[in-house]
């Protein structure tokens, strides 16, 4: 008992050091890339003409003109919140879809073959769609994001139901513990992670797929400015949405989902020792 | 305290109340297509309370099945099992039976204590009351200061001791384990071993576990019921007369263990 507890401290104050040595190499890498890639994007601007390919200096002020003016964090909210709904909403129908199913044979067996064909839709499709329904609204993106993202939050939660030990139902049954409490005792703890990295690609195809109907769709919103942008050959707009959008999505991406995937599975080994 | 005083006046006191556990010719057959297996055939066994049975056979006698039936999550065919004198059907106090399964079946996601707790959550017991008793279930199996690590952070004999005081923290009066050390190395199975004997002479309640090891039931039971091979039906039942702590190179304890070697 207690060499296995000096054990566990012995190698986290070995691996401290190194795991931070590593990760300033990391961060200097990073930096090097970034470097690398900005060099070769401003060496070929040099030859064309900036409407084709704006160098680094005419995105980054471009950049500071939409920051400036408020254009950026409006739209920029605008299509946070539109997927923000249209994934809530996904989540709130997947993730009980998805139990059910996996939970119950016969409804599987039945509803089996609905998500492949969901999948297969192109988000585009939906788009087209969303526009007859629901015309130039909120309603169109928040559609389309729900569309792309629920089948694939089902998917995955489906994927998660089946792995739930029967030997812990057992378990449960001993200790006669109603229904409901064997469904968020057992089954949601299982599922948890199958939904999170569900939700996860969810909420970036949901972010991809918004621009999609934004640009058809939608009188406001990044992907409405990035179209407008493109009709007035404005380039170095263009360019400076795209670089907000992966930012953004960067910070969500490092900042959050990492950190609380880190914090709601730290009882998984490999997570712990990361 | 009062349910507790309750408790044992209704069914741990060895002297003028029913038996913990009475099996009254207990038949189970199962069916696998159109293949039928008789598990258990006529079994008849009587454990009065505070007793440790052991259940010993060849693989395949129906030893686990007995133990589930016992637990009332499985239903025999033909019989009658009595808890504490009343018909397992109609028994209601399932919160003093406790169930110690084969492998550890800690929740991978739980600390140790949050596992412990998991046992109290059926019913509805405050948090707070909940956490105080798993911390003195933890206390009880001296895991004390393993409260918040994660089962993959402990070693086979501590994650068995986290299951064991899963088992006790409900105040058990019948304990049933089937198999509950049986993967454990032989050391930290020994070691379990004098915890229990531990616990139970602290707690005095009923045990009955299941064991294909001769030598666990010779070393803990005061009795041990020996199944036939199927269908199951108690052959003999042995009294086992030296004090606890036993050892096995005690010759008693060992012509006890050859006895039972004849019998399986």
């Amino acid at each position: 008992m207690a060499t296995n507890s000096s054990d566990g401290i012995d190698t986290k104050s070995l691996a401290q050091p190194l795991s931070r040595r590593l990760k300033l190499g990391l961060i200097g890498q990073r930096l090097a890339l970034a470097a690398v890639v900005i060099g070769i994007w401003w060496l070929s601007s040099l030859s064309v003409p900036h409407y084709i390919l704006p160098g680094p200096r005419r995105v980054w002020d471009a950049l500071h003109l939409i920051a400036g003016n408020g254009d950026l964090w409006n739209n920029l909210a605008i299509t946070l919140w539109r997927v923000a709904v249209g994934f809530v909403v996904a989540a709130l129908v997947g993730l009980p879809f998805g139990i059910v199913l996996g939970a119950n044979k016969h409804a599987g067996e039945f509803f089996e073959p609905v998500i492949p064909v969901l999948n297969t839709v192109s988000s585009a499709i939906w788009a087209i769609f969303a526009i007859i329904w629901f015309g130039i609204s909120n309603a169109t993106t928040i559609f389309v994001v729900f569309m792309t993202a629920m089948p694939l939050i089902i998917t995955n939660v489906w994927q998660g139901t089946r792995t739930v030990n029967a030997d812990f139902i057992e378990l449960a049954k001993v200790l006669r513990m109603p229904h409901w409490k064997v469904m968020t005792k057992i089954y949601l703890p299982t599922i948890l992670p199958y939904f999170f990295s569900g939700a996860r690609l969810a909420f970036g195809f949901g972010w991809r797929v918004s621009l999609v109907a934004e640009t058809i769709g939608s009188s406001s919103g990044v992907g409405y400015r990035l179209r407008q942008a493109a009709d007035l050959i404005r380039t170095d707009q263009v360019f400076a949405w795209t670089l907000t959008l992966v930012i953004m999505m960067a910070t969500i991406e490092i900042g959050m989902m990492k950190p609380l995937e880190n914090y709601l599975f730290r009882w998984k080994k490999d997570a712990a020792t990361q | 305290m009062n349910h507790i005083e309750l408790r044992e006046q209704t069914c741990n006191d060895a002297a003028q109340t029913p038996p913990a556990i009475r099996l009254n010719g207990v038949a189970k057959t199962f069916t696998n297509g159109n293949q039928t297996i008789e598990v258990l055939n006529n079994v008849n066994l009587t454990v009065a309370p505070q007793e440790i049975v052991g259940l010993i056979g060849a693989s395949g006698a129906g030893k686990s099945t007995l133990l589930n039936i016992i637990s009332g999550i499985l239903k025999p065919d033909r019989g009658q099992v009595y808890i504490c004198g009343a018909a397992s059907e109609e028994f209601n106090d399932w919160g003093s039976v406790s169930y110690m399964f084969q492998d550890d079946r800690l929740l991978p996601w739980r600390s140790a204590i949050r596992n412990v707790e998991f046992a109290l959550e059926a019913g509805s017991i405050a948090k707070k009351d909940r956490a105080r008793r798993a911390l003195q279930a933890l206390q009880l199996v001296e895991l004390e200061g393993f409260e918040e690590a994660f089962p993959y952070q402990l070693s086979g004999g501590m994650r068995s001791r986290v299951a064991l005081a899963r088992s006790l923290v409900t105040e058990p009066r019948i304990l049933l384990m089937d198999e509950p050390f049986s993967r454990l190395d032989a050391q930290t199975r020994a070691l379990m071993h004098k915890e229990l004997l531990r616990v139970y002479r602290l707690k005095h309640m009923t045990v009955v576990f299941v064991t294909h090891d001769v030598a666990e039931a010779t070393l803990l039971a005061d009795q041990v019921a020996v199944l036939s091979p199927r269908p199951g039906t108690i052959r003999e039942v042995v009294n086992i007369t030296p004090a606890r702590p036993r050892d096995i190179t005690q010759p008693e304890v060992t012509s006890y263990m050859q006895r039972l070697r004849a019998l399986i």
